[in-house]
């Protein structure tokens, strides 16, 4: 666990690396050492903000942000909600250093820590969710979603990543590809409302990967 | 007008537009680096509430105006700038001066991004000329998070134009930036360069960013420019939490630092730059404490001479028929290895010399230093005598640089220390001239002077001076061991500057080099030597440099030396255990590289051919591992383990064929890239390494490759196989051009494609000949098209 309190899931790097079966627990105790360097090394960063939620003639409008949010998807999950929080966590350009360093060394244990990366980032957003949920109280959270789920297009992460300032506050950009640099990047947007929230998003149901995804070919699916 | 004020007095600059011009109603979002042109009047106003606020110099509204953040509006950097610059011009009136406001090109530099160094020095020269052609008073660098970024810009200011220039950074609570860079290092490579102000601005308030300009204030002579947020921003809201009386109080620690600039960034307005101006009124600048410490650094590594620092000399082709290989095959991944060693076998600093006859060493330094600063953290010493390629690799050097080396000759510190002193480097100096190595210490110690003396009056301060006072081979001048001695002590004693001496060169001729090397190397540190270079490699040199530094009190409670020997028993016992019934097979299965390098290197040494070895066993061992991951048996890291092993058994081949001259083991060469816009390249780099230790030979263009790179690449080193990569769903019509055009040439070389989201439908779709699932797929390919 880092001094920030946040714990990556040792198993969902584990997936991430495509371990299906590790009966002696080698592989776990190589990723658990990746991640205990990781945690150690990195403090993610992440910024929110709040804003109305109304609707525009193309999609959800979060009112003073820019940013619409178009297709079926953000119109089901924010359908109950006045507000939403937009954010945007990263684990910054240090992780790109480390990761850069640890493929001149051994790619073994690069493909390790990358996997690490990724399941450090969720947990910084699940952090996230936890902090926006204590903060206001009385208030129901939707499930975290992000451009590139379901019909809400990658474009998006451009105009949530304007608005949140994430280039000056995060040091995060978008490229062209709508791609964020660093990669270890996540936007998202989490819906509150006054009536609990079903959850929706997370599931193969919701995924673009169902098709060719090998967790679902062994049966069992990221969301377990 | 610009005065002198900012050299010596306190000065008031202005606080935040984007902020200001969003309370006006401009929405997030909005473009406001077009308003001169859109909105001039509303620009205006906000301009004239911080000049009547009180401030002496405004930014004029460029902070986005440059060709990559202007591309989508359809305007160009020659447009927004002069209009710009002449509303703040019109506001500021004739006592009030204008900077031109330099911000982040909004793409990441190497090795970050893509967005070269040379590329970024462009765009920045293109905002430099059209500021300065428009009459700013002066250029101001801001909010820079990537000292090579802030480098590009500040040598695109100061080589195209002679406006004074002010370069500000922001930094996190943790006292280093988004990409790690500390405060020191900022601080020196940017004075080494020739800012005239730098300072902190932006990502924190007043309070938080308190220490870290006292820090800066002791890491720079330069006036230091305070320029923080209004506090930290509400997330409901967006407000900052600082009103102006708090924060011009804030401030006040500030000042007794010695910050001498001040003004607002984030959610500050004209009333807080007034409410500075009361709290600063009457002040005078407090005395400064500069720390005058030699010093080099990459962004993430300050190094600070102030102990003992082993400079690694390893990247040399001195003597070393590998290394000239590795040069003359413009093979950068071996010396960046070379460099990985030494950084993890405990270097301070590397040496890198790239001379060699048929090397273009102006092409090709920059092209090291490049690589080594992608994956090393160290500072480096470009050792070269040609000033060419010194110039080249300083120019690119992330950080503040050494050189190795001048001498006393006049010819040659009039040629090199201008360079020197341009870059902000630290020098060596050779204690020889014209007429050879002077035989007695004192004559060493005068051409010490002189060189010190030719670098003072150039400008260069004295902590930057290094003095080599040579080493000279004791089995062919005996005497010449105590001289170098003594000149050490007297250079170090007498000048105070850092001494270097090249170790190794002491013991050739002698048997049992290492006990010569080890102890003239405690003899020399006990005299004062500061900077030995040798090969940190060797345990038995590093493990005397550990034992000086708990006898000198350097290493405090002699903790680096605890923990040095803590576990070295352990590990040489488990090594030994076992070695006994390990076959190279086994020990490429199980990933064991110095086993498995040990194991080649007795089978060649037993006569077995290399290619024998290659295809007889190691093959076999790499199929093995591969078959076992088809199965789900064996994972990634289990495969990359092996072809890790595999490589260091290459190493072993590689090095023996350079020594013998003979035929080199190569199976096939192919072409990999990760397709342009992406930039996610490790599944690329997956699939380089398993090919490259089943013998094939990888051309990696890298990532965001353009589509006619790879088919020029291919055309002109005719290619017949070649691997593309993507990972996202956007760069996918990039990966289908770059098909396209390869199966247009005239020679079509074999393609096939990967990454997480191209799947074998999409591959066909596409025109793709093959479609390889994972690394080990891609062997199967490349064995259909260049034979089993």
């Amino acid at each position: 666990m880092g001094e920030n309190g946040i714990k990556l899931d040792i198993g969902e790097a584990l997936r991430y690396l495509g371990v299906k079966e590790d009966p002696e627990g080698t592989m776990a105790r190589a990723v658990e050492t990746e991640a205990d360097k990781l945690v150690r090394a990195l403090r993610p960063r992440y910024v929110y903000r709040l804003f109305p939620v109304g609707q525009g003639r193309s999609g959800v409008v979060l009112q003073g942000s820019g940013v619409t949010l178009p297709g079926s998807l953000a119109g089901r999950m924010l359908a109950q909600c006045d507000q939403a929080a937009l954010l945007a966590c990263t684990l910054g350009a240090r992780f790109e250093t480390m990761l850069r360093a640890a493929q001149a060394r051994d790619m073994a244990r690069a493909v390790i820590l990358d996997a690490c990366g990724s399941a450090l980032v969720e947990a910084c957003c699940d952090g996230l969710e936890r902090e926006i949920a204590s903060r206001y109280p009385g208030r129901y959270l939707t499930d975290r979603f992000s451009p590139g789920y379901g019909d809400l297009p990658l474009e998006t992460q451009d105009a949530i990543c304007t608005a949140l300032d994430a280039e000056r506050r995060l040091g995060v950009q978008v490229r062209s590809s709508h791609l964020m640099n660093p990669s270890k990047s996540v936007t998202a947007v989490i819906g509150l409302a006054d009536a609990p929230q079903p959850a929706r998003v997370r599931g193969c149901a919701y995924c673009s990967l169902a098709g060719s995804c090998s967790i679902r070919e062994g049966g069992k699916s990221c969301a377990d | 007008m610009l005065t002198d004020a900012w050299k010596n007095d306190i000065v008031l600059l202005d606080g935040a537009m984007g902020t200001v011009l969003q309370q006006k109603g401009l929405p997030p979002g909005g473009k406001p680096e077009l308003l001169a042109l859109t909105d001039p009047a509303l620009l205006l106003s906000v301009h004239r509430e911080y000049v009547a606020a009180g401030s002496q110099i405004i930014y004029a509204n460029t902070f986005g105006a440059s060709a990559p953040k202007l591309a989508r509006t359809g305007h160009t950097v020659e447009e927004v700038v002069p209009a710009a610059i002449a509303v703040a011009r019109k506001a500021a009136g004739p006592n009030v001066a204008v900077a031109l406001d330099i911000g982040p090109l909004g793409e990441l530099l190497e090795p970050m991004g893509t967005l070269t160094f040379e590329r970024a020095y462009e765009y920045f020269r293109q905002i430099a000329v059209a500021g300065a052609a428009a009459g700013a008073d002066l250029a101001v660098i801001e909010t820079m998070t990537d000292l090579y970024e802030a480098k590009a810009a500040l040598l695109a200011v100061k080589e195209n134009t002679s406006l004074p220039v002010f370069v500000t950074m922001s930094f996190e609570e943790s006292g280093r930036t988004f990409t790690g860079c500390t405060v020191a290092s900022m601080a020196r490579t940017l004075e080494g360069l020739g800012a005239d102000a730098i300072g902190l601005n932006c990502s924190l308030g007043p309070d938080l960013l308190a220490p870290l300009l006292q820090e800066l204030c002791e890491n720079t002579r330069l006036p230091v420019i305070a320029k923080p947020n209004a506090g930290l921003p509400d997330p409901a809201t967006g407000l900052y939490d600082m009103g102006p009386e708090a924060f011009a109080a804030a401030l006040a620690p500030a000042l007794d630092a010695g910050v001498t600039i001040f003004g607002g960034c984030c959610g500050t307005s004209p009333a807080y730059i007034a409410a500075l101006g009361k709290a600063l009124a009457g002040k005078r600048p407090a005395a400064r404490h500069y720390d005058a410490v030699s010093f080099v650094c990459t962004p993430t590594t300050p190094c600070r001479l102030d102990g003992v620092r082993v400079i690694g000399e390893r990247i040399n082709p001195t003597g070393k028929k590998r290394f000239q290989q590795a040069l003359l095959e413009h093979d950068l991944d071996y010396i960046l290895d070379v460099a990985v060693q030494q950084e993890d076998a405990g270097a301070d600093i590397l040496d890198v010399n790239v001379g060699y006859p048929g090397v273009d060493e102006a092409a090709l330094l920059p092209q090291v230093v490049k690589k080594l600063q992608s994956a090393v953290g160290l500072p480096l010493q470009l050792d070269s005598s040609d000033p060419a390629a010194l110039e080249a690799g300083l120019r690119v050097y992330n950080g503040k640089a050494a050189v190795n080396s001048v001498n006393g000759d006049p010819a040659v510190l009039e040629c090199i220390l201008p360079i020197v002193k341009k870059y902000g480097a630290a020098v060596v100096g050779l204690t020889l001239d014209k007429g050879g190595v002077p035989r007695t210490a004192q004559e060493r110690v005068a051409i010490a002077r002189r060189i010190l003396d030719a670098a003072l009056s150039c400008g260069i301060p004295r902590q930057d001076v290094w003095i080599d006072c040579l080493t000279l081979t004791v089995s062919a001048q005996q005497e010449q061991a105590a001289e170098t001695l003594r000149a050490v002590r007297t250079v170090r004693e007498e000048l105070g500057l850092q001494v270097v001496l090249g170790v190794s060169n002491i013991s050739f001729g002698l048997p049992d080099r290492q006990l010569v090397n080890r102890t003239f190397l405690v003899q020399a540190l006990g005299a004062g030597l500061t900077l030995p270079i040798i090969d940190p490699t060797r345990r038995e040199m590093m493990d005397a440099v550990a034992a000086v530094r708990v006898l000198s009190g350097e290493d405090r409670d002699s903790r680096a030396y605890i923990a040095r020997f803590a576990d070295a028993p352990a590990q040489t016992a488990a090594t030994s255990a076992a070695a006994d019934s390990l076959t190279l097979e086994d020990a490429v299965v199980r990933g064991l590289r110095t086993d498995a390098a040990r194991l080649a290197a007795a089978a060649l040494n037993a006569g077995e051919a290399p290619l024998a070895l290659v295809e007889g066993r190691l093959i076999p061992a790499l199929d093995k591992i591969g078959e076992d991951y088809e199965r789900g048996k064996a994972f990634l890291p289990q495969l990359l383990s092996a072809a890790g092993a595999a490589q260091a058994v290459f190493e072993v081949i590689k090095t023996a064929i350079a020594q013998t001259g003979g035929e080199s083991v190569k199976r096939g060469r192919l072409v990999l890239a990760t397709v342009q816009g992406d930039i996610h390249d490790i599944g690329k780099n997956i699939v380089k390494t398993v090919l490259e230790n089943y013998g094939y030979e990888t051309i990696d263009l890298g990532r965001d490759v353009p589509p006619q790179i790879v088919a020029d690449t291919v055309q002109r080193e005719h290619i017949r196989l070649v691997g593309l990569s993507a990972l996202m769903t956007t760069t996918l019509p990039a990966m289908e051009q770059t098909i396209r055009l390869l199966h247009a040439l005239p020679e079509p070389p074999v393609v096939m494609v990967g990454g997480a989201v191209v799947t074998p439908e999409y591959a066909r779709r596409m025109g793709a000949d093959y479609y390889a699932k994972d690394a080990r797929q891609s062997v199967d390919v490349a064995r259909k098209v260049f034979g089993p």
